[in-house]
């Protein structure tokens, strides 16, 4: 199929006639997006009295659990003894498994940095305004960047002995051959779901995918000395 | 102008007796243990501010023996505050704090009062105000004796004046 | 107006008192309902009106207001806390101490704020994902999605830095990895660690400056970052609307742009 142009709109030039506007219409990024009147409630109660019930309900959820569970309080700080494992913060586990493998540095900073950073510029990339599923056009040549990058990010993984991140990432990477294999006409709905995701999506969701797994594997799998622990074994 | 409340036109007013719709009741019982919440929350929020342990020194004083303070004798004992006084119908002791604006005061033998360096205040040997200031006298303090024959006065426990601890 | 079957409420309402503070006035009527909202200082940083479709549940699942409530409930538990807490060494352990066994209430509150802490933690990354999900850091919002991965940062070291109060050794130890960590950034890593633990170790010194960043430095960050994230939701034409995701509607080849979406759309 060939490459739909990148404009809809020309027209034609005698100078003679009045002046026309030209609109050029680009692909997937118009900011006419209104395509009709919304309609519009007051704030005022509709809104403000639905978050009121929202953040009620979390009131009182959060009560609950403070009434039934309480906060951990362990012994006084002691700078000469180190309880093994020395755990961070569940949000932070994620990030202390990557420093089981890879120096601090690393671990510590620079992913973290490349993170933050990554996650800063995804709105300026048009390739994120766009959408469109990832495979649906140069299907080919996509398909081969995706080899390429995959199998360098797994041989890097395995090299490094990252089991932990090895196995999301394979299981991310066989949803989207799945994906390369289906299209928006395909028989099965989840097909034509996966055929419609794009770039940034399929990277978001590997991305929550590993801190969900890494943040489990760090907070019930990892024992004394950081070693690999059953939660179900004692 | 109408009054635009929603589907309330139908309702009756509720006076005793009458009906009352269902938008009004459910208004009513919300607000009702919305407001027992607040209450509750006031109530719990009151009994958190007021601490429960002080880390100051017990309003409990332990004066000692009682033939430490010979008949006639008034002393002072400056980290407590108090004036243990002996006198013939027995012991008593007072809060030795101004009672104007709370200066320490000091026991003049030689005039037979104390004064408050402050603003010149002066109370007799009773507690009694003379001349100055203060608006009141010197408070008595609940003294008593304890198991081992001390003397135990209580700060924080004022008591009618002219009450004497006998011995 | 049928005066005769007015309450109290409506009397009271009516009053010159009341009507000096609320000035707006009371009524159902749609500009009295706007009124609420414009007149008010904090209410007006929300617009008068919004887009119905933004209500649902399934829009946004409510995630940015209740991490606004997580917030709200842990500046009012964290100030009620503080009335009981001495950032010193080793009173900071005696008063979590007090807090539990003391203090009326003590250990529902502290409970309260250290659960409100997961949670918010939780709900700012569930909100950014599925802000992200939906589509809504496009332009003109990207500036918006950078704010929000600001906020991210500081509800992780508000989380953070809180952690280290306590001063047991899970907080001890929690800190002095992440510190280790920080001060391993080449050149001024070192310098930045000493900045933030006032000294080369965790102690007196690293508990007052977390104290201080905990309580007043971060939360007035947040605040401020807080309101210009609502504004700018404000200014960038209120929440995203879905309006141009590609649909998976089979007769679809093409991905259309200049079409209305009403012929494909399922709001």
């Amino acid at each position: 199929m060939t490459e739909p142009k990148d404009y809809l709109a020309g027209v034609g030039s005698d100078i003679a006639k009045s002046q026309k506007r030209v609109l050029f219409v680009t692909r997937r990024t118009s900011t006419k997006v209104k395509v009709r009147d919304e309609e519009q409630v007051q704030t005022f109660p509709e809104a403000l009295l639905r978050i009121a019930v929202a953040v009620e309900l979390l009131v009182v959820a959060l009560i609950c659990a403070s009434l039934l569970f309480d906060a951990p309080l362990e012994g006084i700080a002691d700078p000469a003894d180190t309880p093994n494992p020395a755990k961070a913060p569940w949000y932070f586990l994620g990030l202390q498994e990557m420093l089981h493998y890879f120096p601090p540095i690393v671990a510590g900073i620079l992913i973290p940095a490349l993170l933050v950073l990554a996650l800063v510029v995804i709105p300026y990339f048009n390739v994120n305004i766009e959408a469109e599923g990832l495979f649906l056009t140069n299907r080919r040549r996509r398909l081969n960047i995706f080899y390429i990058a995959s199998l360098g990010l797994s041989l890097f993984l395995l090299f490094f002995k990252v089991y932990v991140a090895l196995v999301p990432t394979l299981i991310v990477a066989a949803f989207m051959l799945i994906a390369a294999s289906s299209s928006l006409d395909s028989a099965k709905r989840y097909r034509r779901y996966l055929a419609s995701k794009p770039a940034s999506w399929w990277i978001m969701t590997w991305f929550l995918f590993e801190l969900i797994v890494l943040t489990v594997v760090g907070t019930f799998f990892r024992g004394p000395g950081w070693s690999w622990v059953l939660p179900w074994k004692g | 102008m109408s009054d635009n409340r929603l589907g309330e036109n139908k309702s009756t007013p509720s006076r005793a007796g009458q009906q009352i719709s269902r938008r009004k009741l459910f208004a009513k019982l919300g607000m009702a243990s919305l407001g027992a919440a607040a209450t509750g929350t006031m109530a719990l929020t009151y009994r958190f501010l007021s601490p429960s342990v002080l880390y100051e020194p017990s309003p409990i004083v332990n004066a000692g023996k009682s033939e430490s303070y010979p008949l006639d004798s008034v002393t002072l004992d400056v980290n407590s505050a108090i004036y243990l006084i002996h006198v013939q119908e027995g012991f008593f002791s007072l809060h030795a704090v101004c009672t104007h604006l709370g200066c320490m005061t000091v026991w003049k033998p030689e005039l037979d009062v104390i004064t408050c360096p402050c603003h010149g205040s002066q109370f007799s040997r009773e507690g009694q105000k003379l001349d100055g200031p203060a608006p009141k006298p010197l408070p008595w303090l609940k003294s008593w004796i304890d198991d081992e024959g001390d003397i135990v006065v209580d700060r924080s426990t004022v008591i009618q004046p002219f009450q004497f601890l006998r011995i | 107006m049928a005066r005769g079957t007015d309450s109290y409420f409506d009397k009271l309402q009516r009053t010159r008192a009341w009507r000096s503070v609320f000035r707006s006035g009371s009524g159902y009527s749609t500009l009295h309902r706007a009124l609420a909202i414009q007149q008010n200082v904090f209410l007006h940083l929300f617009s008068t009106k919004v887009r119905r479709r933004m209500l649902t549940f399934r829009a946004t699942w409510y995630l940015g207001a209740l991490t606004l409530g997580t917030f709200f409930i842990l500046v009012v538990t964290g100030i009620l806390l503080m009335l009981y807490f001495h950032p010193s060494v080793p009173q900071a352990y005696a008063d979590m101490k007090d807090l539990k066994f003391v203090v009326s209430s003590g250990m529902f509150l502290r409970n309260l704020h250290r659960w409100s802490a997961h949670a918010m933690v939780f709900l700012v990354f569930a909100h950014m994902f599925k802000v992200f999900y939906r589509g809504a850091y496009r332009p003109p919002r990207e500036f918006n999605w950078v704010i929000g991965v600001i906020l991210l940062l500081i509800a992780l070291l508000l989380s953070y830095t809180g952690y280290l109060l306590p001063w047991d050794q899970l907080a001890f130890w929690a800190i002095t990895v992440g510190s280790n960590i920080a001060s391993a950034v080449p050149v001024f890593g070192g310098k930045v660690s000493f900045l933030l633990l006032g000294g080369h170790q965790v102690n007196a010194n690293a508990l007052l400056r977390f104290y201080v960043l905990h309580c007043v430095i971060l939360p007035l960050a947040a605040a401020l970052l807080i309101a210009v994230h609502m504004w700018r939701i404000r200014k960038d034409g209120g929440l995203y609307v879905r309006q141009s995701e590609p649909r998976i509607e089979p007769s679809a080849g093409t991905l259309r742009d200049s079409q209305p979406d009403d012929a494909v759309v399922k709001v």
